[in-house]
Order: structure tokens, then sequence, then C-alpha cells
């Protein structure tokens, strides 16, 4: 316990003081602030009399309820969100692993009596909390700020956090593996993007995989949709989660296991094999 | 020697720096102890194998052959390392804390707990000069102040074991002198202190022991008294010391040198000394210092790395 909480000050002190932490968390407030501001709703004895969003009429021909618009409107930026929060966690923590090999700073953590596993899994450890302190700053504030101007309450917007999360942990994963084998912190950031979006174009494999002209071509591109992130899944999780059972049954079915499973299983390994690597190395 | 808190035993290192290439090897089966309370010296020119050894005793890298103890505990043990502080030579503290801040965090990865960490920090500071720096961060430190707080770092936990790599890189004479006397009083208090420098002087100063390794072998070992070994050459500091006396001096057949207001004698023996001495004095002159000139551990060193020089040229003559 003692290491973890080292490691965790010790990461937060180096994000205060290279203003990642300053710079992640102004980002998110300029973006609450934004968001703040770009709604305007005009509302008449508990009903919606009008609407404005990002100085837009929002045409209330069908006399839509409250809690329809509201949860409309939080599973549309609900992807939004998984967008920016994943994007700004990466940025934010891939430094971690290749910032601790350096020459000179690595020796100083391995003298101690730590194993490695133990000093690499307290480092992720330091950055999901990073992370996740911000998932529930940006998506609490919002939550907060709709609840405010609304009067509506859905906590399924504030769950929807935890898938955000769990990509951010499977994606932090890869970034440590590939920060333990190049060191490098541009290498990690771009490799993880990287995987991000190569799992958005994997969501179209069956359409990919049908148009290749060979069986073997068919069978690596169903094979890389199973093994990396299902980043494209994930993200309609989060919208079929915050909108529930208002929304279509084909969106829904973005909630079954499956997704979610072979994602974290592919962090697990990340992780594991980062674990590994990080024992073999030799500095 | 007391119980030994460092055993190396036919310890060898080899690696590919890269895949094509031969094997390269850094140690060629080593063997030395390093007893409890000793300060003790790792000597040996860049690429001998001396960071490469500590390494092996940090867990930093890993041996090929042979084995490696600390306290008794091998060195794949990560718990041998609580008792061992480690201090690399370019290291680089996290710039961004304050001395106490990374003292803290270090000290708790060593498994201190917190009121102990509290209680010892200002009293490491002021070992090492830097109590008034304590909540300063380091980026704002000179290099002899890092060095001083990488010493602290070292110590926090109290390890029976110090390995140091250049301990006195970038600090000034006096507080040189100060980190001598700070290795002294760690030894007194039972500590063992492994050196690794380039200073030979300050190993000369500092150990009681040294090894010196070249090409991965241990070249020579030994207490600085048996390595720095007495010559026949003595240094006079004389009332005269005029080039007559020289040239009288020479005619005996010594060796005679002049340099920094003192004269180096080159003599057969003790009898032939005398007899410098008595021409000394029918000169007029009069004696103020006589001592014996010893090889330097720079001198031992230089003549292990040119020897080897002079046997690898043969060699390629020979080829």
């Amino acid at each position: 316990m003692k290491v973890i909480a080292a490691n965790i000050e010790d990461v937060m002190r180096e994000a205060a003081a290279r203003w990642t932490l300053i710079a992640y968390f102004l980002l998110s407030t300029l973006f609450i602030i934004i968001f703040a501001s770009a709604i305007n709703l005009d509302i008449v004895d508990g009903a919606l009399a009008g609407a404005k969003l990002f100085g837009k009429e929002v045409d209330m021909r069908d006399s839509i309820s409250i809690e329809k618009l509201v949860l409309g409107f939080e599973t549309g930026f609900s992807v939004f969100l998984y967008f920016i929060c994943t994007f700004l966690a990466i940025f934010a923590t891939a430094h971690l692993v290749p910032r601790m090999q350096e020459k000179g700073t690595v020796d100083l953590y391995l003298a101690r009596p730590v194993s490695r596993v133990r000093l690499l899994l307290s480092r992720y450890v330091a950055g999901l909390i990073l992370a996740g302190s911000n998932v529930i700053y940006l998506m609490g504030s919002i939550w907060l700020i709709v609840a405010w101007k609304t009067g509506v309450m859905n906590p399924r917007f504030l769950l929807a956090g935890s898938i955000i999360f769990l990509v951010i942990a499977v994606l932090l994963a890869f970034a440590f593996l590939v920060g333990v084998v190049t060191s490098s912190t541009a290498v990690s950031i771009m490799t993880t993007y990287g995987i991000f979006f190569f799992g958005l174009m994997l969501a179209t494999h069956e359409r990919i995989a049908a148009a290749v002209s060979e069986e073997w071509q068919a069978w690596l591109i169903e094979g890389m949709y199973w093994v990396f992130p299902k980043s494209a899944e994930l993200g309609q999780a989060v919208v079929a989660f915050v909108g529930g059972e208002q929304l279509p049954a084909q969106v829904l079915e973005a909630l079954s296991p499956a997704p979610f499973i072979s994602t974290a299983a592919f962090g697990a390994v990340c992780l594991i094999l980062a674990s590994w690597l990080f024992t073999k190395k030799e500095f | 020697m007391t119980t030994p808190l460092i055993e190396v035993s036919g310890l060898r290192k080899q690696y590919k720096s890269s895949f094509r290439k031969p094997l390269i090897t850094a140690l060629d089966g080593i063997d030395f102890q390093v007893g409890e309370g000793e300060l003790f010296g790792l000597l040996g020119p860049n690429g001998a194998g001396k960071t490469t050894t500590v390494k092996i005793l940090l867990g930093l890298t890993h041996a090929t052959a042979g084995h490696a103890t600390v306290c008794g505990l091998p060195v794949r043990n990560p718990e041998s390392r609580r008792r061992v502080g480690y201090l690399p030579e370019g290291h680089k503290i996290p710039n961004y804390l304050t001395a106490r801040q990374a003292l803290s965090i270090f000290g708790r990865m060593s498994g201190m707990d917190s009121a102990t960490i509290a209680k010892r920090i200002p009293l490491l500071l002021d070992r090492v000069r830097m109590g008034q720096w304590a909540d300063v961060r380091i980026k704002k430190f000179s290099k002899g102040m890092t060095q001083r707080l990488g010493l602290a770092c070292a110590m926090i936990h109290a390890p029976q074991v110090l390995l140091l790599d250049e301990p006195t890189d970038g600090v000034d004479p006096v507080g040189r002198r100060e980190i001598r006397d700070l290795l002294r009083e760690e030894a007194q208090g039972g500590t063992t202190v492994l050196l690794n420098s380039h200073l030979l002087s300050e190993i000369e100063l500092t150990c009681d022991r040294v090894a010196v390794l070249r090409n991965g072998k241990v070249a020579a070992f030994g207490s600085v008294e048996e390595l720095t070994r007495q010559t026949a050459s003595y240094k006079m500091v004389a009332t005269v010391m005029d080039e007559s006396l020289i040239a009288t001096f020479r005619e005996t057949g010594a060796g005679v040198e002049r340099s920094n207001g003192h004269m180096v004698l080159a003599v057969k023996d003790v009898e032939h000394l005398n007899a410098l001495v008595d021409r000394l004095r029918a000169r007029g002159g009069m004696l103020s210092e006589l001592t014996p000139v010893r090889s330097t551990l720079e001198d031992v060193f230089v003549d292990l790395i040119r020897a080897d020089q002079v046997a690898g040229s043969s060699v390629g003559a020979h080829e």
C-alpha cells in the first residue's frame, strides 16, 4: 500500500508540476463552460416551453417532454464525452512508463525493495486514478449542469462513465506495454490512438472480410476484430446505456457482453505482457 | 575481514549489443567479498565492468553465470534491496519534487512508515548539509546539491550496504571532504560502502580495500596500503636546494627531480640516502622534511592499464 501511495503521489505531483494536470482539467472545464452556456431552456410550470442549443432554436412542434429532450441530449453528448475523455486520458498518462525508464531515473525506482511487477502496476493504478478523476469531473459536472438547468436527473449518464473508464483502462494497459518496449512517450501515444481508431474501423469487419479476395485475409480481419479493443462497439454501448429502453432495439444490442469481455481481455493481456517484459528488461 | 555483506562469485555477464553482433563479455568471472563496515572501492577504465557489477548487485541487470548476494540474500530477491542504498551516476531525481517530497516518496517505496520518514528527513538533510533546502524544488539545485540529495535518498532507509557511483561528482572540494567524512561515519556505524569512482584520489582517501577491474576481470585486489607500495624514492625539503647541491647528489648516482619546492630523490638504499643527507649538511643546509614516496593508486591504475595495452599491442604484432 505504501508503494502504491508513493507512486500515486509521485504521478500527481509530476502531473501538477508539468502542467499536465492543469491543462487536463482546464480543457475539461472549458468543455463544461461551453456546454453550460450552450443550453438555454425555457421551463414554465415544470413543462418545457422552449429550448435553444448552441444558439439554435429547438423545434417544439411535437411537444417533446423535458425528460425526453434531456435524455436525447445526454445520449448524443455521451459520444462526444467518450472521445474527449479517452483522448485526454491517454495524452495525460502515456508518459508514465517511458519517463520512469529514463536513464538515471529507473535505477532510483528499481533500487527499492519493490518487485518490478508491483512497481509497474502501482504506476498503472496511479495513471487510472488521474484519468478516472477527470472522467468523474467531466461527466459529473455535465450531469450536475443538466440537473440544475432542467431538474432531470439521469443516473445512467453518470454510470456510463464506467464504460469510458474501462476503455481508458484498456488503452492505458496498451500504452504501458508500448512504453515498456520502446521507452518512448510519442510512440506510446501514437500507437494507442492508432489502435483506438483501428478498433473503430474494424467495426465493419464483416463487410471488409466479405470484400477481400482470399479466405486467409478474411480470417485475418475476423481475428484482428476479436483481438483488438472494440472502440466502436463500446462507444455504441455508452450511447445505449445512457439512452436505455427509449432507444431502438438494434442500438441496445451494443450492450451485449462480448465486446466488453474481449476488450477487457485485450487490456489484461497487455498488462500481463508489459509486466513480464518489464521484469525481464535489463537497465 | 568481518562478516561479508557483499559476496560476488564467478560473476559473468555477456550480452549482445544487437541481434547480428557477437557476444560482448562485460564481466568474465569476477570474485570478491566486502565485509561489514568496510569501505570498498571499485576501479577500472571505462567499460571495465564496474557499473555492470553494481547493476547486478541491485538486480537492474542479470548475470549470465555465477552468483551474487547482498546481506546473505540473492540479488534477484527484491528483499535484498531493503538493506541497500544506491546512488547511481548521473541520477535524475524527479526535479518537480522538493528534497523533502523526494525523500518521503523514496522512503515509502523502501517500506518505511510516514512517521519514521518525517523524523529521519531533517536529520539526514542536515547530515548532507541540505537542511535549509528541504522545501525547495530540486530543479533549483546545483549539481553538487543534487548529488548530496541523491546521497540522502540512498540513505533514507538506513541501509546496511551503500552502493555509490561517483558520489562526489560535481561536488566542490569542501563538499567532497564532507561526503568522505560522512561515508567514514557510516562505515564506523557498521554500514558497508562500495564506492565506484573515476576519482582515484577519492578512492585512495576513502577506501580500505579496492578491486581494479580490467576487461571484465579483477586485475588487482587488496588494501590501498598493499597496492600503493613503497618505492625507493624520497621527498626532501631542505633550506638549500640549489643547482650545485643537486649536482653533488647526482655525482653519487642518485636520481634527483625538483618540483614545487621539494626534491624527489631516487636512491639505491638507506646508506645512499644518508650519504646525501651528509652532503646537504656539509654545505650548511638544514633538513626540514624527508619522507618516503609511495606510488599512488593512480600510478598503480595507470601501470595496470599500460601493461594491458602493451600486452594487447604485442599480441597484435604477433598476429
